[in-house]
């Protein structure tokens, strides 16, 4: 009986602890491929190596903020940068939606920014957490 | 002593119970707001983008999608 006590007494006290505990891992994908998402990642896809040759020449840098910053005067490259961010937006507003994290769409938009810079070629422009613009 | 034990035991399960069990009071025409602070795993959140930033660059030709097309 008292063995009997002693176990239920464990079970009891370290219960609640074991359910408290999570044990899984937050994943937050694109759970659903609407026509505005497709469309954006297409338009993406098409004007990337345009981007890129802009990116190599400084005009457009990557920002801090998940987005293309025009460091030029060029109109032209100005509908380009407007064109990405406008994309990027609708894929950073589609995540926050739908894994329910609207709230957070600065901390996507930071993350999208860091996976942008790691991606970013040498000599690409690059602006730091502190707000300023150096070359990779 | 049996009998003390098992009072112990049910006095300490109660006490247990009731310390997991949350209640709710209130005035119904004064609703509670819970500001909840979300926690974002951002390892997470940038395997996703990483997946995104592959298919945009033409580094994987599928798209980005874990879910319904």
């Amino acid at each position: 009986m008292k063995r009997f006590l002693s176990i239920m007494l464990l079970v009891v006290l370290f219960a609640p602890v074991s359910f408290a505990t999570p044990t899984y891992a937050a994943e937050y994908n694109l759970k659903q491929m609407t026509p505005k998402v497709e469309q954006a990642l297409l338009n993406r896809k098409a004007r990337f190596e345009k981007l890129e040759a802009y990116k190599a020449t400084g005009v457009i840098g990557e920002n801090n903020r998940g987005y293309v910053e025009l460091l030029g005067n060029d109109p032209q490259v100005a509908d380009i940068v407007q064109g990405e961010n406008k994309d990027r937006q609708v894929i950073y507003q589609a995540i926050a939606e739908q894994n329910n994290i609207a709230s957070q769409i600065d901390v996507i938009e930071k993350v999208f920014a860091q996976v942008q810079h790691e991606k970013a070629q040498a000599g690409y422009r690059i602006q730091t957490a502190d707000g300023k613009w150096k070359n990779k | 002593m049996k009998i003390r034990i098992q009072r112990y035991f049910f006095l300490l399960c109660a006490l247990v119970a009731a310390g997991c069990t949350i209640k709710a009071v209130g005035d119904p025409n004064r609703p509670i707001t819970i500001n909840a602070h979300i926690t974002i795993d951002v390892k997470g959140l940038k395997d996703t983008a990483v997946n995104i930033e592959d298919f945009v660059s033409g580094q994987t030709a599928e798209l980005p999608i874990k879910g319904e097309k």
